[in-house]
């Protein structure tokens, strides 16, 4: 048994690394800026690492053109002379979701591109794990759109991802933490009138996290907490589980994790185990169009929370919003303002070195200099600037109700501290 | 107590699927002593082609009456030949010529083909869910205080019956006894003037089409699929069969709802037991092994296919 699993692990990382080996390289997209194009022009890439194929994709590929659009914009104003901007895109996804181990393989082709200079990235917060300590060694500027992790900047977990430059943070988010994902998903429970919740996640660093906070919060907020599960990988049937949460008479099932980790398939099931009338709330992660897919008629009626604002109640982001749907011919996807203001921010600081070093290629270590100072940049989802641990000092979440199929926004939450 | 007996037909039910792709792993396992780790793939293959099927006959919603045993009898019958031609196809392709190569060559080569069907069935569906019609009217009855759903009677009815057929196929028919045949010896069975590459081709063809019927039952039961959903269920079918005793076809039946029953009562009763239960299935295996090394019924039946 142990040999023949073994083996076929063995056989399915090499196949995995070797189909990922060719196609990461070739296909990943080189979008050029036009403009400053001039023949002998040095080309200034932005690494973009981000799961743009599988259940991750609904989300991972509007965040994607979120990037790639302020990558281009930036060539349209005109790069400085001599200079022009590139958007360096590859996927981490493996096999249909996020991979943690590609995402740092992604990571290490970047960091041996001396072109580039930042990075932005990646969507999830396991992946995000993996990436953080070979960016610190490289002293890469790395801002992510939707890792909402609180580990991932804060506290001792944060200064073990630092392995080669514990003093030096160059990881940073224009999103939210889980810390506050998960309290907004309390606040927002409570003032509902929910009493008693069941939690379940996918025992992954994004999903256990929103999943423990929300708990807390939940707890601290009056509610009751009927049970804590954790759900294993690659899972489809959730029958026992829901038969166990039914017979404790909950009146909300929280859910931690994403939609491919089976947060889809958990909503779909609850009819069948007669909890049809109970409340559901999740997290992003189940933000996704995916989501709909998978849980089909059951999907309405759930509610989730972002760690962003809602791009169409946000004045500040109405011109974004309108240029993104002339581009794309698409509408914004949750995170594509996020990634659209954390490429912003790093072409600002690498422009801004490019004028300190008179017109010289700037190094790594300038550019993230000034991504860390940054302070009240003016952006599509508000003035952003980032504290101590790399952390956006504006944080608005949403909270939205699946209806007919389509998010409906519900509740703009501030937990401005 | 009614919990647990709810418990009880969940564990069945989604057993009932292990024991219907556990029994062509034992099938081919019986004949040629391959682990034929593609059988999950073809599994979910049978889903995604009663999928087509189903979206060429233009269904996408719950049938009624009449039509609704003429469109489950076509998509059944369909997907069970589709892959029924795939596996013949996988054996005649990949396995034939391995036949009498050191064993652990048709292993390898068994985990290239599921890598290759996984990788087809992406590149036709794509890497996402993709969601299965409901087709079923699923009415539900209570029985004291446990709901048991029509879909889940019926995905046990239809293990059971699979299997009593294909127990009925083996000891009863020409072609079955030329399975148990080879089965036993090859080489004596072919100086007996048996084909033995028809007879394994019949047996890839049976066992490939049981497991589009599973295929079929899991679209109509979970109402989604992905390319990557048999890698799962074949692990945990694979497993069924060596519980049940591997190359006993009542023993993989047996294993699939031990199995099942296990998953189910773990996640009840363990604290934190949804993450358990995988633990406790191979701890399970573990132990009958250890105090039954040819598993539950691999004994009373030396005899295999």
């Amino acid at each position: 048994m142990r040999t023949i699993e073994g083996a076929r692990q063995l056989a399915a990382s090499l196949v995995v690394a070797a189909l990922a080996g060719c196609s990461s390289t070739p296909t990943a997209t080189t979008s050029q800026s036009s403009s400053s194009s001039a023949p002998g022009a040095t080309v200034i890439k932005i690494g973009i690492d981000l799961p743009v194929s599988g259940a991750d994709a609904s989300t991972g590929i509007p965040a994607r053109n979120g990037a790639v659009q302020a990558i281009e914009e930036a060539g349209e104003k005109g790069a400085p002379a001599g200079f022009t901007f590139a958007a360096y895109d590859l996927d981490d996804a493996v096999q249909g979701v996020h991979d943690p181990a590609q995402g740092a393989q992604n990571t290490r082709v970047f960091v041996s591109d001396p072109a580039v200079l930042a990075m932005i990235g990646p969507f999830n917060s396991s992946v995000a794990r993996a990436e953080i300590p070979i960016t610190n060694d490289a002293g890469l500027a790395e801002i992510s759109a939707s890792a909402t992790n609180p580990s991932l900047t804060q506290g001792a977990a944060a200064a073990q991802l630092r392995t080669s430059h514990p003093d030096v943070n160059n990881f940073f988010r224009v999103c939210t933490t889980d810390d506050r994902q998960g309290a907004a998903g309390a606040q927002f429970a409570r003032k509902l009138g929910l009493k008693k919740a069941f939690i379940v996640d996918d025992n992954e660093t994004y999903g256990k996290g929103l999943a423990d906070v929300f708990e807390a919060q939940f707890k601290a907020l009056g509610g009751t907490v009927l049970g804590h599960e954790h759900l294993t990988k690659g899972q489809t049937d959730f029958k026992a589980l829901l038969t166990k949460v039914k017979a404790l008479g909950p009146d909300l099932v929280y859910y931690g994790g994403t939609t491919a980790t089976g947060g889809g398939l958990l909503r779909k099931q609850m009819p069948d185990a007669g909890l049809a009338s109970v409340a559901y709330l999740g997290g992003d992660g189940i933000s996704d169009a995916e989501f709909v897919k998978v849980a089909g008629d059951t999907a309405n009626g759930a509610y989730f929370s972002v760690a962003a604002p809602e791009t169409s109640k946000l004045p500040s982001a109405a011109a974004f919003v309108s240029a993104y749907k002339k581009r794309w011919g698409s509408d914004v996807g949750p995170y594509s303002a996020n990634a659209y203001s954390a490429a912003s921010i790093e072409i600002a600081a690498i422009e801004k070195a490019l004028v300190a070093d008179g017109n010289k290629m700037p190094t790594r270590a300038e550019v993230l200099k000034n991504v860390a100072a940054t302070t009240n940049f003016p952006s599509p989802i508000g003035p952003i600037g980032f504290d101590k641990n790399g952390d956006t000092t504006n944080p608005i979440l949403s909270i939205y109700r699946v209806s007919g199929g389509k998010p409906i926004f519900v509740d703009q939450i501030n937990l401005k501290v | 107590m009614d919990v647990f007996f709810q418990q009880i037909i969940n564990g069945l039910s989604l057993g009932g699927i292990y024991a219907l792709i556990a029994l062509g792993y034992t099938m081919v396992y019986g004949i040629i002593e391959l682990i034929n780790f593609a059988h999950g793939d073809v599994y979910t293959l049978g889903t995604f082609f009663s999928l087509a099927i189903l979206t060429a006959l233009g269904v996408s919603g719950e049938v009624h009456g009449v039509a609704l045993i003429g469109v489950v009898a076509v998509t059944i019958i369909g997907a069970m030949l589709l892959c029924g031609l795939t596996g013949v196809l996988v054996e005649r392709l990949a396995y034939r010529r391995l036949r009498n190569a050191p064993r652990l060559a048709p292993l390898i080569t068994a985990i290239g083909v599921s890598f290759i069907l996984e990788n087809v069935m992406q590149l036709w569906r794509g890497p996402s869910p993709v969601p299965f019609p409901e087709l079923l009217p699923n009415p539900s009855f209570a029985l004291g205080g446990v709901e048991i759903e029509a879909k889940q009677i019926a995905v046990i009815l239809l293990a059971v019956l699979m299997m009593a057929a294909l127990q009925l196929f083996i000891k009863r028919t020409k072609l079955g006894k030329a399975m148990r045949a080879t089965a036993q010896d090859r080489d004596a069975a072919q100086l007996m003037g048996i084909d033995i590459n028809t007879t394994i081709a019949m047996t890839f063809l049976i066992g490939s089409a049981l497991a589009g019927t599973a295929g079929f039952v899991s679209g109509v039961y979970y109402g989604t699929t992905w390319f990557f959903n048999g890698f799962e269920a074949g692990l945990k079918a694979f497993t069924a069969a060596v519980l049940g005793g591997i190359g006993n076809v009542a023993g993989a039946m047996l294993g699939g709802f031990v199995i099942g029953l296990i998953e189910a009562i773990a996640t009840q009763y363990i604290p934190g037991g949804a993450q358990w239960t995988n633990v406790v299935v191979f701890s399970v295996l573990v132990l009958v092994l250890i105090f039954r090394p040819s598993g539950l019924l691999g004994e009373s039946l030396p005899e295999k296919v």
